[in-house]
C-alpha cells in the first residue's frame, strides 16, 4: 500500500509549525514595533508649519532664552505659543523681506493668527502643568529633548502614560538644580543617585505613591 | 417591563393609616415609598433601575444583530484621525494685556432676575465666561448666588438666541432699522411723542430709567408702561392702599426673636432669596438662647413653609381671617382648643407676645392688600415697626400699567410701541387681550433675547445682548446699584436696551459703556470720577446706594382697606393659585436646559409644570399623580395633570407660570401647561370658584422623587433645642477593612453639610452642573432615571420636627447628597479596572478614561450618587454650548460612569499653587462649586486633618452625623442635624 504521506511531509509539517510559531511571535513583534514607531508616536517627525521656525537657530545659535517666547512656562499650566507680535519684535527690523517669513507678516497685517501644527500633544483627559514641573526641578529637555539642536521642531518623546509615570515613580532620577532647568544638553551627572534624593528632599517632592495618584493628572 | 417609575395606584387612605399608625417610614419622599408599592420596591432593589429597559430589550437574535453593528461601529471609530480639535495651536496676533492663557480671570458683574440685581463674580477662562460665583463684597448677595444667576452662563451660549434684526420676520440689519426709523422718529418728535409708548419688563437700573425719563421729557406726550415684577405680586397695590404711596418693606431677622410668615416667600426663588435666606439663617444660627423659630401659614407649600418650625396649611380665602384671629390671640390668649389651627395660632401668638418689639410678622408678596394691612397693624401693635420691620423708598420706578397700555392700544391711541425686555403676548393676563390690541398698533418694535411670541407679532424684532456681554446696571432688593459689565464681546449682532434707545433717539448712537458712565459720572469731573468709577467696576456695585430708610408711615384706617373680591364658596369648587415657577420663573428662562432639568424643589418634577393638589382633594376625586383633570371657570378652561403635594391646603390647587408655550424651534415648545389661560384681573394670583373634573386621561410626568432612593433609615436627624447636646453621630467604629494601612497624607478633604441651613434652593445643583460640565439629558431620559446631576437635593417628609399632620401637612426636610467620598468605599471594590479609587488626600476619584462602563460601582454605592452616561449626552450638543464648558474638567462620553469628586480640579489647582509657593493650602482656599454657590453657607469644605479648619470644627459639632452611618463606610461628607424648637406642652 502506498504511504499516505511522502517522506518530506514530516519536514513540511515541522516547517509549517515553525512558520506559524514564528508568525505569531512575529506578529507580536511587528505590532509592538509598529506601536513604538515614530509613525504612531510621532517621535522625531517634524510636521509642516506655516513658517519653518528653527529652535536650533534662534535658541541654540542666537541664544534667545526659552522664556522670551514661552512666557508662561514658569507661572502657568501652559508654556504658551508666542503671539505674532513676539516674532515681529525682531523681524520688523531684520529679514524683513524674507519669503519664509511671509506668513508671519501676513498674520500681522491681516490680524489673523498663525496656526501652528501641534507638536506635543496630550489626550484631553490629561491635565499637565508646566509651572509645577519647572518649580520642582524637571528641566525642559527631560520631556522636550535637545530642542536647541532641532532645525525643525519635532516630538522628542512619545507622551504616553508610561513616560509620565516613569518619572512620577522615580523623580530622583530626573530632577536637577534650578540653575540647570533651561540647559538643553543636561544629562544626569554620574552622581545623580546621590544628588537626586537630596534634590527631591529640597524640592519637597511628594512620595511616589502620592505622585502617582490618578488625580495628579486626571480630572 | 420598563424602568419608568410610573406613579402607581396608591391608596391615599391606606397611606394615611400607615403614617398615623407609625408603621410607615419615618422619612419618606413619595407615597410609593410609604405604601412600598411594587414599583417602588423595584426601583429600590434593582441594581440598575435606569438600565432596566436595556436588560428587557432584545432577544438573542436581536442581541447578535446589535453586537454585529456595534462591532462594525467600533471598527469605524478606530478610523478617527485622532484630531479632537486640538491638532492646531492658534496663537494670538497680539496678546491681550492681563490675559494669561488658561488662567481664570474674575470680573465683578450682576445677574438680573425679575429686574433686580444679585452681585456676582464672573469667572472667565481664555476670554470665555464659564462660571458664576457669588460676590462676597456685594452688600445684598454677600457671596451667595441663586439658580437663575448660576444658569445665566448657559443662556449666553444658547444657540437659539436671536441673532439678527428681523423686519416682518425676515432678516434685516441695524442700518436698515435706523434708516427706516429716522422718518417716524422725526414725526413723533414734531408731534411731542403723541401715540408713542414704551413697554418694558421690570427695570431697576438707574441709568436705563434715567434714559427713559429723559426720553419722556423730550416726548412729553409719550408714555412708559412696565410689566410688574412677578416676585412683587400684589405688594405695590398693598403698599399704595396702606400708606398712600409705594414703599418697600425691610425685614430684620437679626433683631427678631420669632418670625411669623403669613404665606411668606422670603426663602423662595426670586430676587429676595439670596439676601433674605442668608439673613434668616444667620439670625437663626446666631440666636443665643432659644432658637429663632419660624411659624408659617401657607396655602401652598413653599420653601419658606418647608423650613418652618411650626407650619399650617390654610385655605387662601381664610388667611385674612386667620391673621385677625392671630391678632386677637396676641391680645387675649384664646381659650384652649384642640384643632391644629387653634394650636398654631396660640403658639404664634404666645411667641409674639413674649417677644414684643422683637417679633416679626410678614406676609408673602402674593397676598392681598387686606392681609398686608392686617399684618402691618399687628406689627404696629406689637411694637415691631422700627425694630424688625422698617421701610425704604421703593426700588422700582413709577410707570404705567400694562392694562393702561392695552386700553390705549385698543382705543387706537398708540401708533408706535417699543417693547424692551418683556414678552407681553405670553405673560399678559389672558382676559386683557394684549395680542388683539397689539394688532392695532402701526409700528411695533420689539427687542428681546429670543424670537418669541411677541417677536412674531411685531414689525421689527431687535436682538438684545445677554447681560454677560453688555454694559448696564440694576438695583438689588435693598436698592444697591450694581453694575453689569461685559465679560465677552457680543456673540451675535445684538445691542443692549440702552443702546437701542440711544440708536433710536440720540443724534449719534452711543455705546453702552458711554451711556452708563455718563449717567453715574453726572456732573462730576471726568478725571476725579475716574478712580471712583474704577473702584465701582472692580467691586461690581456703587457703595452707599441702598434705598434710604423712611420713618414708619402713618397707616390708613382699617376702613380704607379694599374690600376683597366676594368669595366663591360653592362647595364643589376649588381655589386655583398661581405662582412663578421655581426653576423657569415666569417663562423668561424657559430656554435654559439647566433650569428645565432642575428638579422643582418640592415636587422634584422636571421639564414641565403640573397642578398641585392636596391629598384630601385627590382622595375625594379619586385622583392619582399624573391624572389629567379639566379645570374650568366661565369661558376659561385648562386640562392639566395633577400632582399630590402634602402640605397643600385641602381645597386649593397651585399652578406655576412659564409653561405651555408654543414657539417652534425652541426647547420649551409644547412643554407643560399655560397657567395664564386661567388667570384674570383683578386677582392675577388667585382664581376662585374653579370646577374640577377628572378626564380619565393620564400623563407621564418625569420626576426624580424616587430616583436614587437609599435603603436605610434616619437619613435626616433632628436636634431639639434645649435638649442636652447629644451626639447625633455614632462616631468611629471598628471595621474589618483596615483603614489604618491606607497611606496617610498631610491632607484629608472633607465636607460638612448643615441641613438646618439648607433651604432647598438648588443653587448648588446648578453650580455643580456648570462647574463640572454635567450634561442635560431631557425629559425622556430623566423619566428612565438617567438624570446626570452629581449633586441631588433629597426632599423628605416626616413628622419628626414638630407635630406635623401626617399626610396632609407633614414636616419637610432637605438634604443635598453629593458623593460621600467614603474612606471605605464599596464602589472601589466593584470596579474591575480600578477606574474608581482613592487618592492619598481622601478623594474617591473617578478616572473617566479608564472606565469601561460595567456600572458595578453604581450598584455597590449605597448612597446612589453615581451617574452613568447611557448615551452620548455631551458629544452632540451645539458647538456654542461646548465652548462654554469648563476647560479644567473632562467631558464624559457614552459608557462612562461619573460622579462628584469634591471639585478635584479646584483641589488640584490649589495644591499646585501651594506647592509652588512652598506654603500649605490655607483653610478656605479651596471652595467647591456647591459650597461657594450656597446662599446660606450650608456647606463647609476643607481639610479634616487640620484641627483648626472650619470643617473640622463642624465635625465636632454635636449635631454632626453620618448618612447611613450604620454601614460604617466612614464617609468624608457628613451632615449637621436639623434644629427644631423645644416642643411646648400641647396647649389645651
Amino acid at each position: 500500500m502506498r504511504q499516505l504521506f511522502a517522506p518530506g511531509a514530516d519536514a513540511i509539517f515541522r516547517l509549517s509549525l515553525l512558520v506559524i510559531g514564528a508568525g505569531v511571535v512575529g506578529l507580536f513583534l511587528v505590532t509592538a514595533g509598529f506601536s513604538r514607531s515614530s509613525y504612531v508616536t510621532g517621535v522625531g517627525v517634524a510636521p509642516d508649519q506655516p513658517a519653518p521656525f528653527s529652535h536650533k537657530h534662534h535658541s541654540g545659535e542666537l541664544g534667545i532664552d526659552c522664556r522670551y517666547c514661552h512666557q508662561g512656562v514658569e507661572k502657568l499650566a501652559t508654556a504658551g505659543i508666542p503671539p505674532t507680535w513676539t516674532c515681529m519684535t525682531c523681524h520688523s527690523q531684520i529679514w524683513t523681506g524674507a519669503r519664509m517669513l511671509q506668513p508671519v507678516r501676513d498674520s500681522l497685517a491681516q490680524n489673523r493668527p498663525l496656526e501652528w501644527t501641534r507638536v506635543n500633544k496630550l489626550p484631553s483627559y490629561v491635565y499637565f502643568n508646566h509651572s509645577i514641573h519647572i518649580g520642582k526641578g524637571v528641566g525642559c529637555s527631560t520631556c522636550h529633548g535637545e530642542i536647541t539642536a532641532m532645525q525643525l521642531t519635532s516630538r522628542a518623546n512619545a507622551f504616553e502614560m508610561g513616560f509620565c509615570v516613569n518619572c512620577h515613580r522615580n523623580p530622583r532620577q530626573f530632577v536637577r538644580p534650578q540653575s540647570e532647568i533651561f540647559d538643553m544638553t543636561w544629562a544626569p551627572p554620574a552622581d545623580q543617585d546621590k544628588r537626586g534624593p537630596m534634590l527631591v528632599a529640597q524640592y519637597h517632592i511628594g512620595r511616589p505613591d502620592r505622585l502617582t495618584d490618578c488625580s495628579i493628572c486626571h480630572r | 417591563m420598563t424602568a419608568r417609575h410610573d406613579p402607581q395606584a396608591v391608596d391615599l387612605a391606606t397611606i394615611r393609616e400607615t403614617l398615623a399608625s407609625g408603621q410607615g417610614p419615618t422619612f419618606w419622599q413619595s407615597f410609593d415609598a410609604v405604601a412600598r408599592t411594587p414599583a417602588f420596591r423595584r426601583f429600590l432593589e434593582r441594581e440598575y433601575p435606569a438600565a432596566a429597559h436595556l436588560a428587557a430589550g432584545p432577544d438573542r437574535r436581536g442581541f447578535f444583530k446589535l453586537m454585529a453593528a456595534s462591532f462594525a461601529m467600533a471598527g469605524l471609530a478606530a478610523c478617527d484621525a485622532g484630531d479632537d480639535g486640538r491638532a492646531k495651536e492658534v496663537a494670538y496676533v497680539r496678546q491681550p494685556e492681563g490675559l494669561e492663557p488658561g488662567v481664570p480671570l474674575s470680573y465683578a458683574s450682576t445677574t438680573v432676575i425679575d429686574g433686580y440685581a444679585n452681585g456676582v463674580l464672573v469667572t472667565t477662562v481664555n476670554g470665555r465666561p464659564i462660571k458664576i460665583e457669588g460676590n462676597p463684597d456685594h452688600p445684598w448677595s454677600r457671596g451667595g448666588t441663586d439658580i437663575f444667576g448660576q444658569a445665566s452662563v448657559l443662556g449666553l451660549y444658547d444657540p437659539a438666541r436671536s441673532q439678527a434684526v428681523r423686519y416682518l420676520n425676515r432678516i434685516s440689519t441695524w442700518d436698515t432699522f435706523r434708516a427706516a426709523m429716522i422718518g417716524p422718529v422725526a414725526a413723533l418728535r414734531a408731534d411731542q411723542g403723541r401715540g408713542f409708548r414704551i413697554l418694558t419688563g421690570p427695570i431697576t437700573g438707574p441709568s436705563l430709567i434715567a434714559q427713559i425719563q429723559a426720553l419722556l421729557t423730550d416726548f412729553p406726550q409719550a408714555r412708559w408702561h412696565m410689566t410688574p415684577p412677578v416676585s412683587q405680586g400684589g405688594l405695590a397695590e398693598a403698599s399704595q392702599t396702606l400708606f398712600g404711596r409705594r414703599l418697600d418693606t425691610r425685614w430684620h431677622f437679626d433683631r427678631a426673636r420669632v418670625v411669623v410668615a403669613i404665606d411668606g416667600d422670603f426663602l423662595d426663588p426670586g430676587p429676595q432669596q439670596v439676601g433674605l435666606s442668608r439673613a434668616w439663617v444667620e439670625a437663626r444660627d446666631a440666636s443665643a438662647g432659644p432658637l429663632l423659630t419660624l411659624h408659617a401659614l401657607a396655602a401652598t407649600p413653599t420653601l419658606t413653609s418647608a423650613k418652618a418650625d411650626y407650619h399650617l396649611a390654610a385655605e387662601p380665602r381664610d388667611i385674612a381671617a386667620l391673621v385677625d384671629r392671630l391678632a386677637a390671640a396676641v391680645d387675649a390668649p384664646p381659650t384652649a382648643s384642640d384643632g391644629r389651627t387653634a394650636q398654631w395660632i396660640a403658639r404664634a401668638a404666645t411667641a409674639l407676645r413674649d417677644a414684643k418689639g422683637a417679633g416679626l410678622v410678614l406676609a408673602g408678596a402674593m397676598q392681598s392688600a387686606a392681609v398686608h394691612a392686617a399684618v402691618h397693624r399687628l406689627n404696629a401693635a406689637l411694637g415691631n415697626i422700627g425694630t424688625t420691620v422698617t421701610f425704604t423708598e421703593p426700588v422700582l420706578p413709577d410707570a404705567g400699567t400694562v392694562d393702561g397700555l392695552v386700553d390705549a392700544m385698543a382705543a387706537g391711541d398708540v401708533s408706535t410701541l417699543l417693547m424692551l425686555e418683556t414678552n407681553p403676548v405670553y405673560t399678559a393676563l389672558s382676559d386683557i387681550g394684549f395680542a388683539n390690541a397689539l394688532a392695532k398698533v402701526t409700528t411695533k418694535i420689539y427687542a428681546g433675547l429670543y424670537v418669541d411670541e411677541t417677536a412674531l407679532r411685531c414689525d421689527w424684532h431687535l436682538p438684545l445682548t445677554h447681560p454677560l456681554e453688555c454694559w448696564g446696571d440694576a438695583r438689588a432688593v435693598d436698592g444697591t446699584a450694581s453694575l453689569i459689565q461685559p465679560t465677552v464681546k457680543p456673540f451675535y449682532d445684538g445691542r443692549s436696551a440702552a443702546e437701542i434707545l440711544s440708536l433710536l433717539f440720540d443724534g449719534e448712537a452711543r455705546d453702552g459703556l458711554a451711556i452708563l458712565r455718563a449717567h453715574w459720572q453726572g456732573s462730576q469731573n471726568a478725571a476725579t470720577y475716574e478712580p471712583i468709577w474704577r473702584t465701582a467696576l472692580l467691586d461690581g456695585f456703587l457703595p452707599g446706594t441702598a434705598s434710604p430708610e423712611v420713618s414708619p408711615p402713618a397707616l390708613a384706617p382699617k376702613s380704607a382697606d379694599a374690600p376683597g373680591a366676594p368669595l366663591d364658596l360653592r362647595p364643589d369648587t376649588v381655589t386655583l393659585l398661581f405662582r412663578p415657577d421655581p426653576t423657569i420663573w415666569d417663562g423668561s428662562l424657559a430656554a435654559s436646559g439647566w433650569l428645565q432639568e432642575l428638579p422643582k424643589p418640592l415636587t422634584k418634577i422636571v421639564w414641565e409644570n403640573v397642578v398641585a393638589i392636596s391629598p384630601a382633594l385627590a382622595q375625594q376625586h379619586q385622583l392619582e399623580n399624573g391624572d389629567v383633570v379639566a379645570l374650568a371657570l366661565d369661558d376659561r378652561s385648562l386640562d392639566v395633570p395633577v400632582w399630590i403635594v402634602p402640605g397643600q391646603a385641602a381645597r386649593t390647587m397651585t399652578l406655576t407660570l412659564g409653561y405651555g408655550r408654543r414657539v417652534t424651534d425652541t426647547i420649551f415648545d409644547g412643554l407643560g401647561y399655560d397657567a395664564n389661560v386661567m388667570r384674570a384681573s383683578p386677582s392675577p394670583w388667585l382664581t376662585d370658584g374653579v370646577s374640577l373634573t377628572k378626564t380619565g386621561r393620564k400623563a407621564v410626568i418625569a420626576t426624580t422623587q424616587d430616583h436614587n432612593s437609599m435603603e436605610g433609615q434616619n437619613f435626616i436627624r433632628v436636634a431639639r433645642d434645649g435638649d442636652a447636646p447629644q451626639r447625633q453621630g455614632e462616631g468611629v467604629r471598628p471595621s474589618l477593612y483596615g483603614a489604618a494601612d491606607k497611606p496617610k497624607d498631610e491632607r484629608a478633604w472633607g465636607m460638612v453639610i448643615d441641613t438646618d441651613r439648607c433651604t432647598g434652593c438648588n443653587a448648588c445643583v446648578v453650580a455643580c452642573q456648570s462647574e463640572n460640565n454635567i450634561a442635560v439629558v431631557g425629559k425622556e431620559q430623566v423619566a428612565m432615571g438617567r438624570g446626570m446631576h452629581w449633586l441631588r437635593v433629597d426632599r423628605y417628609y416626616s413628622l419628626a420636627k414638630t407635630d406635623g399632620n401626617g399626610l396632609d401637612d407633614p414636616d419637610t426636610h432637605f438634604q443635598p447628597v453629593p458623593c460621600m467620598q467614603c474612606e471605605l468605599a464599596p464602589c472601589e471594590v466593584g470596579c474591575p479596572v480600578e477606574a474608581t479609587l482613592h487618592d492619598s488626600e481622601g478623594l474617591n476619584l473617578m478616572v473617566y478614561n479608564r472606565c469601561v462602563g460595567t456600572r458595578a460601582c453604581s450598584g455597590y454605592c449605597p448612597y446612589k450618587v453615581r451617574r452613568f452616561n447611557y448615551l452620548d449626552y455631551s458629544g452632540g450638543v451645539a458647538p456654542s454650548i461646548q465652548s462654554g464648558r469648563n476647560p479644567d474638567v473632562s467631558v464624559r462620553s457614552r459608557g462612562v460612569m461619573e460622579k462628584c469628586t469634591y471639585c478635584v480640579q479646584r483641589v488640584a489647582e490649589a495644591r499646585i499653587t501651594a506647592d509652588k509657593a512652598g506654603a500649605p493650602i490655607k483653610d478656605g482656599t479651596v471652595q467647591t462649586a456647591c459650597q461657594s454657590a450656597c446662599p446660606t453657607r450650608a456647606i463647609t469644605f476643607g481639610d479634616l486633618a487640620d484641627s483648626a479648619s472650619a470643617v473640622a470644627a463642624k465635625r465636632n459639632d454635636p449635631r454632626n452625623y453620618d448618612l447611613l452611618g450604620e454601614l460604617n463606610l466612614r464617609p468624608r461628607t457628613t451632615y449637621l442635624a436639623e434644629r427644631a424648637p423645644r416642643l411646648p406642652a400641647k396647649e389645651g
